[in-house]
């Protein structure tokens, strides 16, 4: 008897993890899907991709994937979300054809579609067919380029054509969580007040060019933007692309020459839509790490960007470490500026730039974007800035001042 | 390993189906919740696992060696050792790029610095939490407050146990050891407690503290030079309400975990903006830390035993140092100094003796002004808690005089904030009735149940999962 009364709680509670277990599984069959295609490339995700899937289409038929889809766009709808590509979504909801197990339908893949690189034939992932047309490296014969060396430690940012009175210039910001920490914050506070400049959000950490089926930029920049047209588009991204993806179905590995063309295609593709317009593109390539592996990946991402920017005429890749980075470029925690005080630019993750840090890539951004004498008379033409200063000439510029005094209060 | 993922659901599953199938053999189910506590921590970065061992596999051994000292010299000789690793191992990991930071820009007022490279070690997930409890069990040996011998694999699975190892709460030895020898009782699983305590904890991450913090605390506090007077003042009360459900969230979820496995963990909140006075708000705010700076720094310094000026400065120095334990910043220092002179005023205020004072300060107004101001104390210490840097807790106090449209006071925002503040005043009794009710379903309908509402928590929130709070600490 005894050892029935003990065993009993416990017996209760299986069962209530069990129909726990199987009420999950009913409602969230698409979540739980969608959940393993975000999984990174690896045995987990080897095991519950067909899993998942199998268990999506068997329930497919339930119509609870459709429930929950009505329940979202609702929501967005009312307001609920701020998230750009949703609320474009509740205004165009999917056809019936963008839902799994639907026949008869065009293979094409639907901007529309959440997860379009999921499906089969979808190529890279990257929906939009629009920015192929004007990338010419998609079109030329065997679209990998081969890498370009080292990237220049030097890199000018040729003047911008003088603001028009009245018409700020529209400076977007967008990328993963390079942008969305230090830097963004950064360079919104030290324009706030600037009436030449007005700054567009398009950020979002915890993404990156790599995996699509994870957060699809070619779908959400456009979104993010909405009506806005930039004239100035600066980008940083990248740091969460170093792994490998799956295409039609093929892991392809981190480094290989087929992960290389296809994230090539990726980035072209990306830059492509961001200049859209005539934007100018800056290119901020992936400050010096303090992981040792994880450095000489993001050496070899940069590379990747480079060389893919430096083939549009109307994109500059710059390069950030000739101001966060020591004499070699290589990764620095503190700065000792000219007046003696001392800053840390690196978070304590060693990955992202602190405040101060972005402070030194802003002051020089801003200085380009609105340059002091066209504020002034608003017809000079300002002088091609040189990216590199030499570590040990650093000198905080009136806004790097007075940021470092504000700090050290 | 967040708790808001399906990575976290299979694991726990897994852990509790293994567990229980376990717990006729003490042993074995224990170097089961050991190994996945170590997986758990390994999941973010498994090379500090050597550190978390180390950590307490030496306050076990010290722990051991307090209790079989004869003398009370040996004794306090050992805990001093004890306590003085810990903290140095806490030091050097969290306050050496601050130690070095202020050491240079003081030194770079007077004369030229040194053109010096040093690294700051990175920051190992949860350390602060796991060293106290490291300190919680020499302590407790030393005051003989654990009475059987300290066993030691039990000291390793106390500083580690995967619920409480990333925020707490902070468990005390004295409480938790005793749990831990215990063989596990099937009857004290409180699975419908659990299960609320787990969807509640759920709800105000993922819905409250999620929507608040990426739609009104987030865009303000990065360029609070963007918005007038309505949007930042939502934004400070946005804080408050964000912090509070961000990390009552994850001890809610972390004490349903462990009650599910079948052990007890302390309260950690209780309902913190109820409070009318800063020494009530501390009662409810944090309770483990708040009792353990109490215990084991307040009153080692002396309390309120060595004079009322001495109490002033006990107070001051533990708030000071409770501040620092959040963050290496200057920023949280003077956060905990705000507090620190809050309990300090209230103090003062609360020995005027004036009767026409004293009966005013019993009545239900009082109570409420007192809560009205005490909130709004609090917030503007969460300014500076928020702030990257003192220029931006300063632009944001000038930002509360600028006049402007609440542009981002939408209907979820103030719905979510409302919930998130006004959510505390909740009597207890209607939780109580709840997990009243639900005992009286099949356990197959329990289980559905919750599972219907975790699904709809995630339709409700924001897409993403952001680290918790409190994981930086």
């Amino acid at each position: 008897m005894r050892s029935v009364s003990l065993t009993q709680p416990i017996r209760k509670m299986f069962l209530a993890v069990a129909g726990f277990l199987v009420a999950i599984v009913l409602l969230e069959s698409d979540g739980l899907a969608s959940w393993a295609n975000h999984l990174e490339i690896g045995p987990l995700r080897t095991v519950a991709v067909p899993v998942t899937a199998a268990v999506q289409k068997t329930l497919h038929p339930l119509g609870v994937a459709a429930i929950r889809d009505h329940a979202l766009e609702a929501l967005a709808r009312a307001g609920w979300t701020d998230d750009a590509a949703l609320l474009a979504r509740a205004a165009n909801p999917p056809r019936a054809c963008d839902l799994p197990g639907a026949s008869g339908c065009p293979t094409s893949a639907s901007a529309n579609s959440p997860n379009p690189a999921l499906m089969p034939g979808s190529g890279s992932g990257a929906s939009s067919p629009d920015h192929s047309a004007h990338n010419p490296f998609l079109n030329a014969p065997g679209a990998r380029m081969p890498l370009l060396g080292d990237v220049p430690k030097t890199t000018a940012l040729t003047p911008l054509p003088p603001v028009e009175a009245g018409k700020p210039r529209v400076v977007a910001l967008t990328g993963d969580s390079m942008m969305a920490v230090g830097l963004s914050a950064e360079l919104m506070r030290e324009a706030a007040g600037d009436k030449n400049l007005r700054i567009v959000k398009a950020f979002r950490s915890g993404t990156g060019l790599a995996r699509p089926e994870v957060f699809n930029w070619m779908e959400e920049y456009p979104a993010m933007l909405g009506a806005e047209k930039p004239d100035v588009v600066i980008v940083a991204i990248g740091a969460n692309d170093g792994q490998g993806f799956v295409v039609d179905g093929k892991v392809l590995p981190y480094g290989s020459v087929d992960w290389l063309k296809v994230y090539q295609e990726r980035i072209a593709e990306f830059l492509a839509m961001v200049g859209e317009g005539g934007a100018r593109v800056v290119w901020v390539g992936l400050p010096p790490m303090r992981g040792y592996i994880y450095n000489e990946k993001i050496a070899n991402l940069n590379r990747i960007t480079y060389t893919v920017v430096s083939q549009s005429p109307r994109a500059t890749w710059w390069n950030p470490a000739s101001y966060v980075g020591d004499e070699a470029g290589k990764y620095r925690e503190y700065v000792t500026l000219a007046n003696g005080q001392t800053m840390r630019i690196r978070s304590t993750d060693g990955i992202h730039l602190s405040d101060e840090g972005a402070g030194l890539l802003t002051s020089e951004l801003l200085k380009w974007l609105d340059p002091p004498a066209q504020t002034t008379s608003g017809a000079a033409e300002a002088p091609a800035m040189a990216a590199v200063v030499p570590a040990d000439h650093v000198r905080p510029t009136a806004r790097t001042k007075q940021h470092t005094r504000q700090k050290a209060k | 390993m967040l708790f808001p993922t399906v990575e976290y659901a299979l694991f726990f599953i897994a852990v509790l189906a293994v567990a229980w199938s376990l717990y006729r053999f003490p042993v074995a189910h224990k170097s089961l919740l050991l190994l996945a506590s170590y997986i758990f921590y390994g999941f973010w970065n498994w090379t500090y696992i050597p550190l978390l061992f180390g950590i307490s596999l030496f306050s076990g051994l010290i722990a051991q060696r307090i209790q079989r000292s004869r003398t009370a010299t040996a004794k306090k000789r050992w805990l001093a050792t004890g306590v003085t690793v810990c903290l140095a191992t806490l030091g050097y990991y969290k306050y050496t790029g601050f130690l070095m930071t202020s050491l240079l820009q003081t030194w770079g007022r007077f004369a030229p610095p040194p053109h010096i490279q040093v690294y700051s070690p990175l920051l190992p997930l949860g350390i602060s939490f796991f060293v106290f409890h490291a300190i919680s069990l020499l302590c407790d040996c030393y005051r003989g407050k654990v009475r059987e011998p300290v066993n030691l694999g039990d000291a390793l699975l106390y500083v580690a146990f995967f619920p409480q190892l990333i925020a707490g709460p902070i468990l005390r030895a004295s409480r938790f050891l005793p749990q831990l020898a215990m063989r596990r009782n099937p009857n004290s699983i409180r699975v419908n407690r659990a299960f609320l305590l787990i969807v509640s904890g759920l709800f105000k991450k993922v819905v409250i503290s999620n929507m608040l913090a990426t739609r009104l605390v987030e865009p303000v506090f990065s360029v609070p030079q963007s918005f007038g007077a309505w949007d930042t003042l939502l934004a400070v009360y946005g804080y408050a309400a964000q912090i509070y459900c961000d990390f009552s969230g994850y001890t809610d979820i972390a004490i349903g975990c462990a009650l599910l496995l079948g052990y007890r963990f302390p309260r950690n909140f209780n309902a913190p903006y109820t409070a009318a006075d800063p020494q009530e708000f501390w009662r409810r705010w944090h309770i483990s830390l708040s009792s353990w700076l109490r215990d084991y720094l307040y009153f080692p310094l002396g309390g309120s035993r060595k004079g009322r000026v001495r109490t002033y400065i006990n107070l001051m120095v533990t708030m000071l140092l409770g501040g620092l334990w959040h963050g290496a910043a200057w920023t949280f220092v003077v956060w905990g100094g705000l507090h620190g002179s809050y309990l300090i005023v209230h103090r003062l205020w609360s020995r005027i003796g004036w009767r026409p004072l004293v009966r005013w300060r019993a009545t239900t107004a009082w109570r409420w002004m007192a809560r009205i101001l005490l909130f709004h104390a609090v917030c503007v210490g969460w300014v500076f808690f928020r702030s990257s840097s003192f220029a931006i807790a300063y632009t944001v106090f000038g930002r509360l005089m600028v006049s402007g449209a609440a542009t981002l006071a939408t209907g979820p925002v103030l719905m979510v904030l409302f919930l998130g503040l006004a959510g505390q005043f909740m009597p207890p009794r209607w939780r109580n009735g709840l997990e009243i009710e639900l005992g009286r379903w099949p356990a197959l309908a329990r289980g559905a149940v919750l599972a219907a509402v975790i699904a709809t928590i995630e339709i409700l929130g924001p897409t993403g999962v952001a680290p918790f709070i409190y994981f930086q600490f």
